[in-house]
Parts: C-alpha cells; sequence; structure tokens
C-alpha cells in the first residue's frame, strides 16, 4: 500500500514535467483543426468581423461557426491565442502585442500606417455627432479631441487620424456634457474625458454606454450631448440634423499563434475559416 | 450612585442593543428576499415574451436574431457540474477519510491550513491556472481545443475538494468512537474498521457534502467561463472534450454590451440558475435534517 503511493508520488512530477514539455517539441501540425475564436454576442468587434468579412449567410445573418470559442474582451480573445498554436482570433489593431502574430489580409499588414492610409480595408471610423453644429462646452471637447492632446491620448485603442493636429487652446468653459453610444468606441471616449479632465478641470463629461445607432437616437431626441458611433454615419441620421465628426480609425486584426507559419490571409479565407468551411488548418493553403 | 448609573444605562441599552441585533439579523433575510424581487421581477416579463417552453428547451442562442433558447447551457452546467462531482467526490471523500483516520498530527497541521488555503482561493486565480496548465494538458493529451467540458470538470473538481472536505472530516468525526472500536474489537482492520463503519455511519454527512459541491459547482463563473469555450451548441455526452457554455457563463459573457429583451433574457437565465440553487438547498436541508433525527 505504502509503496504503491510512494510510486504515485514520485510519478507525479515526471508526469507534470512531461506535460510540460511536449508542446513545443510536436511543431506546428497542419493537419489539426482549427481553433477558431470569437468574441461574444452584442460586441461591436464581433459585428465589424461579420459586416468586414461578411461573414453571412444567404438571408444576411451572421453564421459565424458554432464550435467556436466565445472569449469576452480584447484581453481574453489575445490570452486565448497567444496560449493555442492551433488558434485564430482577431482584435483591434491598436491592442496587438508580441505574444500574438497578427496576418496580412489580401497582402496588407495590419498596421496603424495602413489603417490611416486606407490601404489595410478591415476597418471602421469612429465617429461623434451633435444635433446642429457644436458649441459651448460640447464644441471644445470636440477640439480637444482633434487636436494634439487629444489624438495622443487615443493612440492606445485605436488609429488617430490627425497626428499633426495643433495644440488644444481651448477657453476651458464648465458645465455638464452627457457623451453615449458604440461600446466600441467608449474606451477610446474614457480615456479622452480622462486627458480631457486635466486640461479642463471645469467640466463634467459623464458617459454612457449602449450601440452606435442607439447612440445616433439619443444625440437626435438630445439626451446625449454627443452621440458616439462605429461606423459612418446614415444619410437618414445626416438629413435629420446630425453632424458627424470623424474622430479616428479603427482596424481589426486576424490573430494567430506565433508559432503558426501562416502569414497571409484573404478576406475570403476568413470567411471561410469564421463560417466553418474551413476547419482544418491543411484546408487553408 | 455607581450602580444606578448602570442599571440607568443597562436599561437603555438593552433595548437598543436587541434593536441592533435585530435589524442584523434582518439585513441578511431583506437582502435575500429583495434579490429574489429582483430577480424574478426581471426575469419573468422577458421568460413570458420568449415563451417558457422555446426558453428552456430552444436549442439555438442567437440573441442579435432574437434566437434565446437556453437548453444548451442548462445541458452544459449539468454536464460540467456532473464532471467535477466525479472527479471531486472520490478524491476528496478518500483525503477526508486520511485527514480523519490515518494522517498523524504533524502532517495533519500542515495540511489543514493548506486545505483552508485551497478554499480561500479566488475563482479567477483558479481560472488563470486553468488556461496556462489545463487547457494545454487537456490539449496535448486528450486532443481537442483544450478549452473543453473536461477542462471544466477537471477545475471544478479541485475547486469543489475543500467543501467535500471540510464536510465529510467532520462527519466522519462526529461518529461516536465507540463503533470504531467496537469494530476493531471484533477483529477487524484500520482500514476495514473506518470504510465498513466510520464511513457508512457518517453516510448522511458525506451526502451533504456531494450536495454542497454540486451547489459549488453548478454556482461557479469566473473560473469555468475561462476554460470551458462557451460554446452554445447542445452537446452529447460523449462529445466531453469539447466546449460547452454554462448558465452562469451564459449571464456573465453577455451582460457587458447586452440591452432590451437580450439583457432580460439574461437576468431569466439567472432565474433558472436560482431555481437549481434553490432545489439544492432544499436537498441539503432534508439530508441535514435526516442527519439530526
Amino acid at each position: 500500500m505504502k509503496k504503491i503511493f510512494a510510486l504515485a508520488l514520485a510519478a507525479l512530477p515526471l508526469f507534470t514535467a512531461l506535460t510540460a514539455c511536449s508542446s513545443p517539441a510536436g511543431g506546428f501540425d497542419k493537419g489539426t483543426a482549427i481553433t477558431v475564436v470569437s468574441r461574444e454576442e452584442g460586441s461591436g468587434t464581433r459585428d465589424a468581423v461579420r459586416d468586414l468579412f461578411d461573414v453571412k449567410d444567404a438571408d444576411g445573418k451572421e453564421n459565424v461557426t458554432e464550435e467556436a470559442i466565445t472569449a469576452d474582451g480584447t484581453g481574453v480573445m489575445i490570452s486565448n491565442v497567444a496560449g493555442n498554436p492551433y488558434a485564430i482570433g482577431y482584435c483591434s489593431v491598436a491592442s496587438l502585442n508580441d505574444t500574438v502574430k497578427a496576418l496580412t489580409i489580401d497582402g496588407v499588414a495590419a498596421t496603424a500606417g495602413n489603417v490611416k492610409n486606407g490601404s489595410y480595408t478591415i476597418q471602421r471610423p469612429f465617429y461623434l455627432a451633435t444635433l446642429g453644429e457644436a458649441e459651448g462646452l460640447a464644441k471644445d471637447f470636440i477640439d480637444f479631441i482633434l487636436s494634439a492632446e487629444g489624438q495622443a491620448a487615443m493612440v492606445k485603442r485605436c488609429v488617430p487620424i490627425d497626428e499633426n493636429a495643433p495644440a488644444y487652446s481651448g477657453g476651458r468653459p464648465s458645465g455638464n456634457l452627457v457623451v453615449g453610444g458604440s461600446s466600441s468606441v467608449t474606451p477610446v471616449m474614457q480615456d479622452l474625458v480622462e486627458a480631457y479632465k486635466a486640461v479642463n478641470p471645469n467640466a463634467a463629461v459623464t458617459i454612457q454606454e449602449s450601440d452606435s445607432s442607439k447612440g445616433m437616437n439619443d444625440a437626435k431626441s438630445g439626451a446625449y450631448d454627443i452621440g458616439m458611433a462605429s461606423r459612418a454615419l446614415k444619410d437618414a441620421e445626416i438629413s435629420d440634423g446630425l453632424v458627424p465628426v470623424h474622430i479616428a480609425l479603427d482596424g481589426i486584426a486576424v490573430i494567430v499563434h506565433p508559432e503558426n507559419p501562416l502569414t497571409a490571409l484573404t478576406n475570403e479565407q476568413v470567411r471561410n475559416i469564421y463560417n466553418g468551411e474551413f476547419t482544418k488548418w491543411s484546408g487553408v493553403q | 450612585m455607581i450602580s444606578g448609573i448602570t442599571v440607568k444605562n443597562r436599561s437603555v441599552r438593552e433595548p437598543v442593543m436587541r434593536w441592533v441585533f435585530t435589524v442584523s439579523a434582518l439585513t441578511a433575510v431583506l437582502a435575500v428576499g429583495l434579490i429574489c424581487v429582483f430577480l424574478f421581477a426581471g426575469g419573468f416579463p422577458a421568460i413570458g415574451k420568449i415563451g417558457v417552453l422555446k426558453f428552456l428547451t430552444g436549442t439555438v442562442w442567437k440573441p442579435t436574431y432574437d434566437d434565446f433558447g437556453i437548453l444548451p447551457m442548462i445541458v452544459g452546467s449539468l454536464y460540467v457540474t456532473a464532471g467535477a462531482i466525479l472527479l471531486g467526490v472520490p478524491v476528496g471523500i478518500f483525503a477526508a477519510v486520511f485527514m480523519a483516520k490515518v494522517c498523524p498530527k504533524p502532517l495533519y497541521g500542515f495540511m489543514k491550513p493548506a486545505l483552508d488555503l485551497l478554499a480561500g482561493i479566488p475563482s479567477v486565480v483558479y481560472g488563470f491556472f486553468g488556461i496556462v496548465v489545463l487547457v494545454p494538458f487537456v490539449r496535448n493529451t486528450f486532443g481537442g481545443d483544450g478549452s473543453s467540458m473536461v477542462t471544466a470538470s477537471l477545475l471544478l473538481g479541485i475547486m469543489i475538494l475543500p467543501t467535500v472536505i471540510g464536510i465529510t472530516e467532520s462527519a466522519l468525526r462526529a461518529v461516536p468512537d465507540e463503533l470504531y472500536e467496537g469494530a476493531v474489537a471484533l477483529g477487524a482492520s484500520h482500514e476495514r474498521a473506518v470504510f465498513g463503519v466510520v464511513l457508512p455511519a457518517a453516510k448522511s454527512g458525506v451526502m451533504a457534502a456531494v450536495v454542497l459541491g454540486v451547489g459549488r459547482a453548478i454556482g461557479e463563473t469566473m473560473a469555468v467561463k475561462m476554460v470551458a469555450g462557451n460554446q452554445t451548441v447542445l452537446r452529447a455526452p460523449d462529445e466531453f472534450l469539447k466546449g460547452v457554455r454554462t448558465l452562469t457563463a451564459n449571464v456573465v459573457l453577455e451582460m457587458g454590451y447586452a440591452e432590451g429583451l437580450h439583457r432580460e433574457a439574461l437576468i431569466a437565465t439567472g432565474v433558472v440558475l436560482f431555481v437549481f440553487i434553490l432545489l439544492i438547498n432544499l436537498l441539503f436541508s432534508a439530508l441535514k435534517k435526516e442527519r439530526t433525527e
């Protein structure tokens, strides 16, 4: 009895050591199934991937494979892909780090520069909108966002549109401002509000997170002073009196594990991976 | 004079303190009541709008297109919990027998605090352990994604250990020594007396440990959602290397961006979970009653 116990104890570290070493030894096996990682329902990034790669069925409904792992949040997405050599996922270009590898799409690398010059097409614009021309505090805040300080505050999360913007020179008006809309723009807006507070402590800005369409509707009704959208404004919204302000671009990178030898995919291949047509890495040429 | 002051103080202090105690006790009850009211008020309208049958037996969960079927999540919760019980309970019971009847004192002084520590580790830390160690382990050993039913069961099996061991151990210690001594006197070996007499005598305590383990496993959220894959597919039991989504994971994954009926449907998911927990607690108190009688 005691012998068996001692044997089991001795085997345990050996076992652990074996499993710990077994992963890099094998190399990348193309016959392995692709682990598709997707964001959760309701995420703006998930909707953007659906639209940009056209991951839809004949009725226009999203048809991401049922076998896709769901990751809630960019951090979880990246750690999922970084931890699995056979995984594929996506995240904002601004969130990329060394633990994952971004693939080129249709031959164009997912970099901030390519997003800005428009050659990397897997991107969406970030817009703000006000009912009529912005004035007072709203105007000052938008001026700040488009200034050097505001554009610098966004670099962590998206691609600013103007790196050579002039410095902020507003009159620091006081008052309250309600900004609401797209959940994709919200984290950017939080950074902007933080930075704005530093230069204009007189203003109190409240952020309400919903989605792009609700943001536009509530900006129209006056519930929000400024609406946020992670898409261009629709013609109907502009004819209803909303004035759009383009503040930034967001590129979406398709990411794999650094060990994956693949470096490039086409838009169609990404679609076929996400709708479940390709299930193995060998199917991706 | 002095006694006069204390008497006067006491006549004020006692009723005041009685109120303080009553209010404190009521706070807990009130909290439970408020949670019930909020949950049912928030969840029932959604169930009504979706349809009870469609909600509970629907197999498609696509909130964007108004498909709200939570059967895959109900089944997912049951699989993962059953797996955790299958893996955790035998280990837990043997460990409890060891702690109560075999363990030498110096070792016990080390084991007990270690177990308490295991109970105190935050579930997100378990989740990280799962992602870093268990997921690659399952992927390399059994194949598949690594994020699967079996991974979640393994992790939950470890997480319920402190509950199972603690309650089983105290149940074993509550068995009168005469039973053990009688068995040994009749010629039984130490092992035989423990497994043949003491453990069966502590049966209802062991059952209670299992039920509480089930409660812990079914309610666990953070750690499970990090390793289970979270696919909303109705799985067969033999697909244990594929991912599932539990009820708890469904709520926490989507609450961030949910709106309107989607949000209400998530609260309704909470209602279903709450009913499960309620049943488990009823079972537990029934077992406890049996034990005290």
